[in-house]
């Protein structure tokens, strides 16, 4: 199981470095939400801003313009490169499988690198077609911090 | 550019156009730290970020780190956040509680909250010695004046100068509305912040705040993008709200300059905005509830007062129909902080301020899909400025139209009107020595 989840991120993590966004969505379950809390001790996403709360609708807006050939801050374009660590399972609920793991993602645009880093938490349905996710949870360790420009997904 | 510089501010801002220095030099940063942000009345913060004794809340005017807190008698006060002994800064994080008084981390010096000393260890050793508790040299140092316009916090480091009310003028009516819109007419901060960084000069983003001719260029990605996933669902009616905040950019020209943009004295100003009665469900449950408590006559009058962005010179900007207030700090001539606000209103249904914490994630987050457009092309503006390609910035849209009202001037929409309001005050505190 560990392996087949550690493969998941892993391949998870290549497609976001290679900018396959619309394959990305197709890894969310129906319903599937990407959060990224703006707080260390956020209760929730509704009652509070967070740095991402996005549904289905919302990440392919955000994919789509990432394409927008008049997307004027993607000239050019976001590179990045993950890497996933220390993955580990912890137990899960109505039958999903909740991971976590520790990530470190180098960016750049234009004159620009920077680091951002902190752990991810995915619950993942196993469905036919494979993991699926319910839920990818990024919590950034300087999420409290004055930001950059969070363009692409994390 | 130092040339200009010593020639005198005056030559720098003309009626309808200015100098790109006001943008790119360092030594004029300098002076506005002085003569703007040493003088105008500038944004601390709101009464609810500090609820019980103890709480503070941080905030810059200019360079000077100063904290608002709560005294166990009730007040507010905005203090230096610098201790009367040795210097060091007192509180640490953007929000916190002092506890009973402010305590250095240093040598353990407190004060209360009024900022007075309230005691020094081994008191001894000052005996004979110039040291005086009474001298306010051995207290944190308040700020020259502070003031509270309906909840909003306000401090000037200027002894002297026009009083709040005096100062915001005719944009008052903007946090009146903010506060009307509450049917208990108070509103709160609440739902935390965010902070996004500018390459570039704090007033590029306040001209931008006004500016209705950028939306459908600098946008075209994000409002594309909206577009099509609307098309993508065929069959729904409506536009979903999280989709509608986005595409609004797209409105053509004719559409903006139909608004009505109105300027102050001081360089406030705001964008009128077109009162359309609303269908969905959120805003019909607030109507109802401001008609519980205002009737229906003064809720109409609430609700006819429709404004995009407001703009209280030079350190904020509420948008009272989605509760929110972008707070702007300059930092270096080419860096700007800003911190986006949501707020409560008191007494609303609470489904509209979680429809105001979408809203902030969609616009106004460091994730958002609108904003990169323009932090773009504002970092963009200043690396441009910074070249010897030109002298000049155009603000020569409607220029020698403006239509005098008490207190300011009156424009249509597409009018670059609020960026030559903004000069003509900028003009007025940088003349002075």
């Amino acid at each position: 199981m560990l392996d087949e989840v550690s493969a998941f991120l892993f391949h998870e993590a290549r497609l976001l470095d290679t900018r396959r966004w619309h394959d990305w969505l197709k890894l969310f379950a129906e319903g599937g939400m990407y959060w990224a809390p703006l707080t260390f001790d956020q209760p929730d996403p509704i009652n509070h801003a967070s740095l991402f709360y996005e549904d289905a609708l919302l990440r392919e807006v955000r994919a789509q313009r990432l394409e927008e050939k008049r997307a004027w801050s993607q000239q050019p374009v976001t590179q990045a490169a993950r890497i996933v660590g220390n993955i580990m399972l912890l137990p899960g609920q109505d039958g999903q499988i909740v991971v976590t793991s520790t990530f470190h993602m180098l960016e750049w645009r234009r004159h620009d690198q920077r680091m951002l880093g902190g752990q991810y938490t995915h619950h993942l349905k196993r469905e036919a077609a494979g993991l699926r996710i319910a839920l990818k949870r990024v919590d950034l360790i300087n999420r409290e911090d004055v930001q950059d420009t969070l363009e692409t997904f994390l | 550019m130092d040339v200009r510089v010593t020639d005198g501010i005056a030559g720098l801002v003309e009626p309808d156009r200015v100098h790109r220095s006001v943008y790119a030099d360092p030594a004029i940063f300098d002076l506005e730290m002085e003569r703007i942000f040493g003088r105008a009345w500038i944004y601390v913060g709101h009464e609810s970020q500090v609820p019980n004794p103890g709480d503070y809340h941080q905030a810059l005017i200019g360079r000077q780190s100063v904290f608002m807190v709560r005294a166990p008698e009730g007040g507010v006060h905005v203090l230096f956040n610098r201790c009367a002994h040795k210097g060091a800064k007192l509180v640490a994080f953007p929000d916190g509680n002092v506890g009973k008084f402010i305590r250095c981390p240093f040598h353990g010096w407190n004060f209360k909250c009024d900022g007075s000393l309230h005691s020094v260890p081994v008191r001894e050793g000052y005996q004979g010695t110039r040291f005086d508790p009474g001298d306010p040299e051995f207290s944190v140092r308040r700020v020259p004046r502070q003031a509270s316009y309906r909840g909003f916090v306000f401090a000037s480091l200027a002894a002297d100068g026009p009083d709040l009310e005096s100062f915001l003028g005719g944009i008052k009516t903007s946090l009146d509305n903010f506060c009307d819109r509450a049917p208990e007419g108070e509103v709160e901060v609440a739902g935390g912040v965010f902070r996004v960084w500018q390459h570039s000069n704090w007033k590029i983003f306040f001209e931008n705040l006004n500016d209705t001719s950028h939306p459908m260029v600098t946008h075209e990605s994000s409002v594309n993008a909206a577009r099509a996933r609307y098309k993508a669902m065929n069959g729904e009616a409506k536009m979903p709200f999280k989709l509608l905040i986005i595409e609004g950019n797209g409105e053509p020209y004719e559409f903006w300059d139909k608004l009505e943009m109105v300027a102050y004295d001081h360089g406030h100003s705001y964008m009128g905005a077109i009162f359309v009665p609303p269908t969905d469900p959120v805003s019909l449950a607030h109507i109802e509830t401001l008609k519980a408590a205002y009737g229906e006559a003064r809720t109409q009058e609430i609700l006819n007062i429709q404004r995009h962005n407001s703009i209280i010179y030079p350190s904020c900007s509420p948008h009272t129909s989605f509760q929110q207030l972008r707070v702007i700090r300059p930092i270096a001539v080419d860096r700007t902080m800003v911190e986006i606000y949501t707020f409560r209103l008191k007494g609303a249904p609470e489904a509209l301020f979680q429809r105001a914490i979408t809203y902030a994630n969609v616009v106004n987050s460091p994730s958002s899909n609108v904003m990169p457009d323009d932090i773009e092309v504002y970092a963009r503006c200043q690396q441009g400025l910074e070249t010897e390609g030109g002298e000049w910035v155009s603000l020569h849209r409607d220029a020698g139209r403006d239509r005098p009202i008490a207190g300011g001037f009156v424009a249509n929409g597409l009018s670059e009107l609020p960026m030559r309001n903004q000069f003509r005050a900028w003009a007025q505190y940088m003349a002075v020595p």
